[in-house]
């Protein structure tokens, strides 16, 4: 069944599995060491997250989606997909328009790159357009100021099919397999909930508000809507929550019964963050229409950082698109909260006890969860919190957030085969 | 608290049961949904030898303005002074033992 993605184009894998064909298409090509950034934007390509893109933009495009904030065919499209590399590369190597290469990451042949433009960009330009500053502070920004300067565009193909590792491999879906997923289950509609934490019940209270906007006016005596967590992995800081016990911690809810499997799905996409705010905001909503969903969740402060953007940019920049530019519907919400006189967590537009309320203060919460002090059941189920305590043991090295041990000896996300 | 750097204690239900066999339920701050605070006092002295001590921990004096990260097994042994003494002045205690 041909599977409709972004921009009304059908999501078609690049993928070559069979490693016989494989060697044949990349004997005598040149191999090119690409970064993790790099490999994880390939695999998102190859497998349709991108969907309608085939590959790493070229100038026209890029320029494009700077000014207009769509593709140079009109498809809407807000943040440029760009492979980098070092000048002397290019030189040394003799790179040309036209030349295929084979793009290498964990030194062994990822995909294959048929290279349709080498050019230049001017940096502060696209920081201004995808940012709206150029703060060296500002981490898309510092992300941007280390791109090499000279940029590769054309067409991928994966050659070396990420294994996922445990816990990773059982949360893996790409558009196909999670499309194929929705139907197993029945779901007529789908709301994407992002995320980079483990759910306390602020949390678990976003999904569950999302799932009835989404649900609506649907019956009720079938449960034909589902919630799909979509966590980003990516790079991660010093003090994040290590990313399985993300995962596990999502899972942790279901397993519990605290949502039902045939309401609930985690999954995640890689994705290194931008912090770009309402132009990222479009681009989830994107990748998770290529998976599939037709609704996805936007809180407070969605993919922005400090004070660049206010803390519902992201909700308002919806408001603008031209009409049928996207085939999913932003569930736009406030704040969740804990209210004493209510006596439960509570939707911020429904409560009138402002004096009264208690935010679920990120910084207290991860103050809490150091001293591994178990909360109290409302803050944070009491099968979620020991979950995150083994994942620290597991995986973390002792501790539930990324600390320096962790960034240095984790276990790999994914592996690839020696193609041998 | 006029000049001190509080260390934060965490009050579960499990440890509001022993605050409140100590007497010391009033103590306790509501923070967020039953989840509860208590304030040991710190000086500056007590302070800066409590940081030498713990090198991981830090003064947060952007946000919570009281110690932080120090180690979990050290705010237990923090908390059993508290319940021990029946008072929340136990620093000086913990620091001589
Ligand atoms: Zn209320």
């Amino acid at each position: 069944m041909t599977q409709i993605g972004h921009g009304g184009k059908t999501i078609s894998e690049r993928v070559i599995t069979d490693v016989a064909q494989v060697k044949k298409r990349i004997g005598g090509l040149l191999q090119l060491p690409i970064s993790g950034r790099a490999a994880r934007e390939s695999i998102d390509i190859a497998y349709g997250f991108f969907s309608p893109l085939k590959g790493f933009m070229g100038k026209a495009d890029v320029e494009s989606v700077c000014e207009n904030m769509t593709t140079q065919d009109g498809t809407l499209w807000p943040i440029p997909i760009v492979l980098d590399v070092e000048s002397s590369v290019v030189k040394d190597a003799g790179l040309k328009s036209g030349q295929s290469i084979v793009l290498t990451f964990q030194h062994v042949p990822l995909a294959i790159m048929d290279i349709s433009e080498i050019y230049s960009l001017d940096k502060m330009q696209l920081q201004q357009s995808v940012f709206g500053t150029t703060d060296a502070k500002h981490p898309g920004v510092i992300m941007y100021n280390k791109l090499n300067d000279t940029f590769l565009a054309g067409e991928i193909t994966l050659i070396n099919s990420p294994v996922f590792q445990p816990p990773y491999g059982q949360f893996w879906y790409t558009p196909l397999t999670m499309r194929e997923k929705m139907a197993e289950k029945g779901w007529k509609r789908s709301v994407a909930h992002q995320t980079r934490n483990v759910p306390h019940s602020g949390h678990e209270w976003l999904m569950k508000g999302a799932w009835f906007s989404t649900h609506g006016e649907m019956p009720v005596e079938k449960l034909e809507s589902g919630i799909v967590v979509s966590a980003i992995i990516g790079p991660k800081r010093a003090g994040d929550y290590i990313d399985e016990a993300i995962l596990i911690g999502q899972q942790t809810l279901q397993d519990a019964g605290y949502f039902r499997p045939a309401t609930h799905l985690v999954s995640f996409v890689m994705w290194d963050m931008r912090y770009a705010g309402p132009r990222e905001a479009i681009l989830h909503a994107i990748i998770r229409e290529n998976l599939g969903c037709t609704h996805h969740m936007f809180g407070r402060d969605h993919a922005g950082v400090g004070t660049y953007y206010g803390p519902y940019d992201a909700h308002r920049i919806f408001d603008g698109l031209p009409e049928n530019s996207l085939r999913i519907k932003p569930v736009r919400v406030l704040e969740w909260w804990y209210c004493p006189v209510c006596g439960e967590v509570t939707y911020s537009g429904l409560c009138g006890h402002d004096d009264k309320k208690q935010p679920f203060s990120g910084t207290l919460i991860r103050s809490i969860i150091q001293d591994k002090v178990k909360p109290t059941r409302l803050i944070f189920r009491p099968e979620v919190f020991d979950s995150l305590m083994r994942c620290a043991d597991e995986y973390g090295f002792g501790s539930p957030f990324c600390n320096e041990t962790y960034l240095e000896k984790r276990q790999p996300v994914f592996t690839l085969s020696t193609l041998d | 608290m006029p000049d001190t750097y509080p260390i934060n204690i965490w009050i579960n239900e499990e440890r509001y049961e022993q605050l409140r066999k100590a007497g010391l339920a009033d103590l306790a701050k509501d923070v967020l949904a039953g989840m509860k605070v208590l304030q040991v006092p710190c000086d500056a002295v007590q302070r800066d030898e409590l940081l030498k001590r713990y090198p991981s921990a830090k003064f947060d004096s952007a946000t919570t303005k009281s110690i932080e990260l120090l180690p979990p097994d050290t705010k237990n042994q923090l908390f059993e002074l508290v319940v021990e003494h029946s008072r929340v002045e136990i620093v000086s205690a913990f620091l001589k033992a």
